[in-house]
């Protein structure tokens, strides 16, 4: 096997984005570094504010106004993408990374139809012939689940479903056959039998050897459904990063990450006449305040002085880690998430 | 006082039909039932989940309920009284005893108001507490009853987060002590951390307090958590009703079933022009287990094995203890 085999997909190394505010300067993306592999499915959780959103643009090298690259590379397969020329990240964007959008309704454009959009696309990344393009755009509609690509070819946007609109988005993600598909909540504002036609949809696209898909959601049921790996933010930090197997298995290494799984009455059978649900008390830290040592540590019940003094060091055990001086090894009690 | 021994709330065969715009000046006005004749009670103490995805009727009950909208049929009995026909004076007297919390409490709080204010306001036009210090008072008791302190009384909305919003939006609604919280969606636009900070405060309300409650929610997993008994909605139609532990352990409606299995195979997708079927089971065209009867006749409500639980669906008929009201001869016919 040649070096470029071996290379991952996406590699994200020490990136820190700062942005200025009212509040004065802050890091909603601070020292992050992950990889995706080929055909693998990368969850990004986290609750709002916690940088994932931010992070998910970034694999793009679409920053918002005032932003600021502190440090770190964005090595998509080789190629550092914050070091490229605009001309360079326009050809990448679409073609080779795309993005797939929470809220459909305002990602497409209410005024053109949807073949339009998305022949749209074509046009201006590829030289196919109008013929060519057309059928490439039923095809594309058929496999995102959608089964009459004439009758949604000719419709606007605001004359489909919910559903319906994430599959064409969906459609207009995979149509030019990107190398990685970031999924940014795209599940969120759908009702649930709707989103997990849409999980199932999702998961098909990273199929084969050479694909990846990062799925930014805050909801764990639909992670553990989807991912192979799980990543969790909090307060701009990548806190774990552990296999899935593992995350919803004996369990995760972050005190967060636990307790988030923990306050979610999933599968576990209980009722409000059992016990209260184990909420996480207090609230996220905003991120101009953030406090000393480990941002977590105010809320943690494993938190002792030295979380609240001193950064906490990642720890790795095994293919999982995190960023805390006393991670989690034991095995969580009940069966989590069971569906 | 009224005698406790009738359910606190009654809703009786409720239909909401709201008029679809574009009709031309002599075609005829077209309609769309967003409810269709939903009943259920909820009992004193109880709290009750409904359950549906968007567009399923869900919240419209709920503001029928409240009395923010009317229904086009039906009844709404509040601790006895007809709600439906009651208007004016009596209809505000009556008004304290059911309040609502809404979903997003980024919208639902004036802005311009101090949240000492806007928490208070109940109290004032009630004449619960007509002395500015008695109110400060109680209102300080309020906080402290849902988990905010009462140095942050003078704050604005716009200074608290999601979570704090919402118990501030939950301190409003119980400031004048309700017998009835209708609740809808209340953590759906809430941090994943903070969701079950506000369902405890929810079951501790409904524990000391004895507050029942409406909680209106696609989230099943929640609703299993808190709620005692379950309505199950699917386009405006109650399909499946039951204490909450005997739906999910054994759901009677196909689609409860698949609500409750998660599996998105065994979804069907609606067949192109069976969406609009009128008259017949509205869940026809996704139904994976639909008969052939399901095609002429539409299900009547009937009862699963006593204890509450009812069911609209013709594949009940033989699992429980249901008989026809009528003989369908199309069972025949059309197989």
């Amino acid at each position: 096997m040649g070096s470029e085999e071996a290379l991952p997909l996406l590699e994200v190394r020490h990136l820190s984005v700062s942005l200025g505010t009212r509040e004065g300067e802050i890091r909603p993306v601070s020292d992050v570094s992950f990889v995706i592999g080929k055909g693998e499915a990368v969850a990004l959780v986290g609750e709002s504010g916690s940088g994932k959103t931010l992070t998910g643009l970034s694999l793009l090298a679409l920053f918002p106004p005032g932003a600021r690259i502190d440090s770190g590379q964005i090595l998509f397969e080789g190629l550092d993408l914050l070091a490229q020329d605009p001309a360079t990240l326009r050809k990448i964007r679409g073609q080779r990374i795309s993005m797939i959008f929470q809220e459909p309704q305002s990602a497409l454009n209410p005024v053109l139809t949807v073949g339009t959009q998305m022949r749209e696309l074509f046009k201006s990344h590829t030289d196919l012939s109008d013929i060519r393009i057309r059928e490439v755009v039923a095809d594309r509609l058929r496999s995102a689940g959608l089964p009459d690509p004439g009758r949604i070819s000719r419709s606007y946007p605001h004359q489909l479903s919910g559903g319906m609109r994430q599959r064409v988005m969906i459609a207009m993600a995979i149509a030019l056959d990107p190398r990685l598909v970031i999924a940014d909540e795209p599940t969120t504002a759908l009702d649930p039998t709707v989103a997990l036609q849409i999980l199932t949809l999702l998961s098909s696209i990273r199929d084969g050897r050479t694909k990846g898909l990062l799925f930014i959601s805050h909801d764990l049921s639909h992670v553990r459904r989807i991912s192979d790996r799980v990543l969790v933010m909090y307060a701009g930090r990548i806190v774990e990063n552990s296999p899935a197997r593992r995350f919803f298995g004996t369990g995760p290494l972050h005190p967060y990450s636990r307790a988030l799984l923990a306050s979610r009455p999933e599968g576990t059978g209980r009722t409000r006449k059992d016990a209260p649900l184990p909420a996480i008390p207090g609230q996220v830290p905003p991120l101009w305040n953030l406090p000393e040592g480990c941002a977590f540590a105010p809320r943690c019940s494993r938190a002792d002085e030295r979380c609240r003094m001193e950064a906490p060091p990642w720890q790795s055990e095994g293919e999982a880690g995190a960023l805390c001086f006393y991670p989690d090894r034991t095995t969580m009690g009940a069966p989590l998430h069971v569906a | 006082m009224s005698p406790e021994t009738g359910p606190l709330l009654e809703v009786r065969g409720l239909v909401r039909e709201f008029e679809l715009p574009g009709r031309t000046f002599f075609g005829p006005r077209r309609f769309l039932t967003a409810v269709s004749d939903v009943s259920f009670t909820i009992r004193r103490g109880e709290i009750l989940g409904l359950v549906g995805e968007s567009g399923s009727g869900k919240t419209t009950i709920g503001r029928i309920v409240m009395r923010l909208l009317d229904p086009t049929r039906g009844q709404v009995l509040f601790d006895g009284l007809d709600l439906t026909a009651m208007k004016g004076r009596k209809l505000r007297q009556q008004r304290r005893r059911f309040q609502m919390v809404f979903q997003d409490p980024y919208a639902s709080l004036n802005p311009r108001m101090r949240v000492g204010e806007i928490v208070g306001e109940p109290l004032l036009i009630h004449g619960l507490a007509d002395s500015p210090s008695w109110r400060r008072e109680k209102v300080a008791r309020l906080f402290d009853r849902v988990g905010l302190s009462s140095h942050d009384l003078e704050r604005y909305p716009r200074e608290f987060s999601g979570g704090g919003r919402q118990r501030v939006g939950i301190a409003r609604a119980i400031a004048c002590s309700p017998d009835l919280l209708v609740a809808d969606e209340p953590i759906a636009s809430l941090d994943l951390s903070i969701g079950a900070q506000i369902i405890n405060l929810f079951a501790s309300l409904n524990e000391t307090e004895r507050m029942s409650l409406l909680f209106i929610s696609h989230d099943l997993s929640v609703v299993r958590y808190l709620s005692d008994r379950v309505v199950v909605l699917y386009r405006g139609q109650a399909v499946e009703s039951g204490p909450t532990r005997e739906v999910f352990a054994a759901p009677a409606h196909p689609y409860t079933r698949l609500l409750v299995s998660q599996d998105p195979a065994a979804l069907a997708e609606p067949r192109n022009g069976e969406s609009g079927s009128s008259g017949l089971c509205s869940f026809l065209p996704r139904c994976p287990d639909a008969l052939p009867v399901c095609r002429e006749v539409a299900p009547k409500r009937s009862e699963v094995d006593g204890g509450g639980r009812e069911v609209v669906c013709h594949l009940a008929f033989g699992q429980a203890s249901w008989t026809p009201s009528s003989p369908s001869p199309s069972i025949q016919g059309s197989a």
